[in-house]
């Protein structure tokens, strides 16, 4: 570790992965996500495509196939803000997965590990996702009302969970509920069990990405299917936390440096609109924003990945990425006035998308 | 089949470049590096080779100052085996490079030897012909296909119009045009294990080349601004403007 207090350098394996998934960013996602956001689908071989940077075989160990190197909070912060600069849905699907892949490595025993990761290994696109927040106005993610009861050797699940990424197509589910006399708990279901329905929702923004809402009724899986023995809710809602930061920070780039071009070149009164201090001030206030939002997430995953207490750095990034990630989305607009507006600029596409972040796992303002 | 693969580090091609003001060289400060997209559809060639069971070992080779390490630990990320660094100060002319290669090749006996045709910073064209000329050996320049056959190396080369398909003794020597292929993008994995892979760096002595100058740099400036545009009021003086101001037609 470096002597230095805050050091923000990458090592060259960093500095190597940024620069492969920022070149995947560009060519395999901002590309697409205009058409992809107006039919409100993933492109068909997206997820196939995005196999090639091995996302999800970085923590499985080698022995189940993967590339046995340590899961890092921090790797997969930059990964999901490299990703968000070319679309934020399918950032966010394409590191559903590997979400699925860490928490099972977090929380799950080692035959939960060997029974599923080496299913993440193949050529194929396998995808999984973990079902977490309840579609109601006061949702806390603390406070789950779907709820597990254990009946003999199984257990039965019943609740409701929304914004599902990948939720109608995953083969494997992990699903958050409450248990009955111990508390939060997350099991292993099949995307085929019986009992469980799913509904594709049409929502604002994300909708380059299959986002559904599940049903639980009565679904009933084997005792082995409980994720380790006990479940750290708050360690999980905290990691996802971070991600979502992520997301809103790499989103937030994608803005900055489409008004930065877009406004230098757009003249008004015979000279480009930077020249005007109410331009100029509002690009730098993103730009001042953005790093604060980066420097907050990053923070917050490097304390994880020292293995130290990052609750509190976690809720407070996520509080302020939401407010200040919602804000360059609507600034993002401003900036580019009636072009903002229209369609034929991607900058309202990633308001829509931004304003997800103040609502993904509990509205910040609860 | 051993195939040696030469990687150059140059602005990345996304990057505006500017010259320096006081007109010495292109501004390199700040500026994002990376590996020549044609050096990156040679390695990915060569990759794909080994991927078919054609090559066994996949080498690739920069030249430059420490710096160009990272572009070798890119080569290697998409798939080569190992890398040699040649290190000199900044980037030597065409013809250095050509005479470095050559040692190289005298080391490692290369099968297949791929370079990218141009670099996109000189834009010279030269590298691959002159060492060719060097080495005696056969050369592909412009290849949009390859295949190995044998002892023989068929090469299907971009022409002026068309296409025109030659066969090679091996060894040999091609350089790659951009529709060769659609170099893949580095797995994290194998980021993660190109720093375990083997780099090893030579100098020109090692090598027995002694770098000299032959060109020097006279100026660099950017391209003249276009002026804009006007709209004539007539086709007479639309005929008249081409004629004696453009001068394009008489």
């Amino acid at each position: 570790m470096s002597e230095l207090l805050f050091d923000l350098t990458l090592t060259d394996e960093q500095r190597m992965t940024r620069e492969s998934v920022q070149r995947f960013a560009a060519a395999e996602m901002t590309a697409v996500a205009r058409d992809s956001d107006e039919a409100a689908a993933t492109p068909a071989d997206f997820f196939e495509r995005s196999l090639e940077l091995g996302l999800a075989l970085m923590p499985i160990p080698e022995a189940l196939g993967g590339a046995g190197v340590a899961r890092s909070p921090i790797s997969n912060a930059l990964n999901a803000e490299d990703l968000a600069t070319g679309d934020m849905g399918m950032a966010l699907g394409s590191i559903t997965p590997l979400a699925f892949v860490n928490t099972l490595i977090d929380q799950g025993n080692q035959a939960q590990q060997e029974k599923y990761l080496p299913l993440f290994c193949g050529e194929t696109f396998a995808a999984a996702t973990i079902a977490f927040t309840e579609p109601r106005a006061t949702f806390e993610p603390t406070q789950l009302h779907t709820a597990a009861s254990r009946d003999g050797d199984s257990y039965v699940i019943n609740g409701v969970k929304s914004m599902v990424p990948l939720g109608a197509s995953a083969e494997l589910i992990m699903v958050i509920a409450e248990l009955e006399g111990e508390g939060p708990a997350a099991f292993i279901v099949a995307g085929d069990a019986n009992g469980l329905a799913s509904t594709a929702e049409r929502n604002m923004g994300l909708r380059t990405l299959e986002l559904a809402t599940l049903t639980f009724t009565d679904v009933r899986v084997d005792a082995d299917a409980r994720l380790g023995e006990s479940f750290d809710l708050q360690r999980f809602v905290d990691l996802s936390r971070i991600g979502i930061c992520a997301l809103a920070v790499g989103t937030g780039q994608a803005v900055l440096d489409y008004v930065v071009e877009y406004c230098n070149e757009r003249e008004a009164f015979g000279e480009p609109i930077t020249n005007r201090q109410s331009v100029a001030f509002m690009i730098a206030d993103i730009a001042i924003e953005l790093d604060a939002m980066r420097l907050m997430t990053w923070r917050a995953a490097a304390t994880a990945e020292r293995g130290e207490d990052f609750h509190e750095q976690a809720y407070l990034a996520k509080v302020f990425c939401a407010e200040h990630g919602m804000k360059i989305g609507t600034d993002g607009v401003q900036l580019l006035g009636g072009h903002g507006f229209c369609r034929e600029h991607p900058v309202e596409m990633w308001y829509r998308n931004l304003r997800a972040i103040g609502i993904l796992e509990g509205a910040a303002s609860v | 089949m051993k195939v040696l693969v030469a990687v150059k580090r140059v602005v990345d091609y996304n990057v505006k470049v500017r010259a320096k003001a006081d007109g010495t060289g292109a501004d390199l400060n700040n500026v994002k590096m990376a590996i020549n997209p044609f050096c990156e559809i040679a390695i990915e060639e060569a990759v794909r080779l080994k991927e078919a069971g054609v090559a066994t070992e996949v080498i690739a080779v920069s030249i430059g100052d420490k710096s160009c390490q990272e572009q070798i630990r890119t080569a290697l990320a998409l798939g080569a085996d190992r890398g040699i660094q040649v290190e000199t100060d900044g980037s030597p002319e065409p013809l250095v490079v050509a005479k470095l290669l050559k040692g190289v090749i005298a080391k490692e006996e290369p099968q297949l030897v791929i370079l990218g045709k141009q670099s996109i910073d000189g834009d010279n064209n030269q590298t691959g012909q002159m060492l060719g000329a060097l080495t005696n050996m056969p050369q592909g320049t412009f290849a949009s296909e390859i295949k190995v056959e044998g002892d023989k190396l068929n090469v299907t080369r971009e022409i002026d119009g068309g296409l025109q398909t030659i066969a090679l003794n091996l060894p040999a020597i091609v350089t790659t045009d951009l529709r060769l292929n659609e170099p893949r993008y580095a797995s994290l994995p194998n980021i993660m294990k190109a720093k375990k892979k083997q780099l090893d760096v030579y100098t020109p002595a090692d090598l027995g080349v002694e770098p000299s100058a032959h060109l020097t740099t006279v100026k660099v400036e950017p391209p003249a601004e276009r002026q804009a545009g006007i709209i004539v009021e007539s086709v007479e003086q639309l005929v008249d403007k081409l004629k004696n101001e453009a001068k394009v037609i008489s």
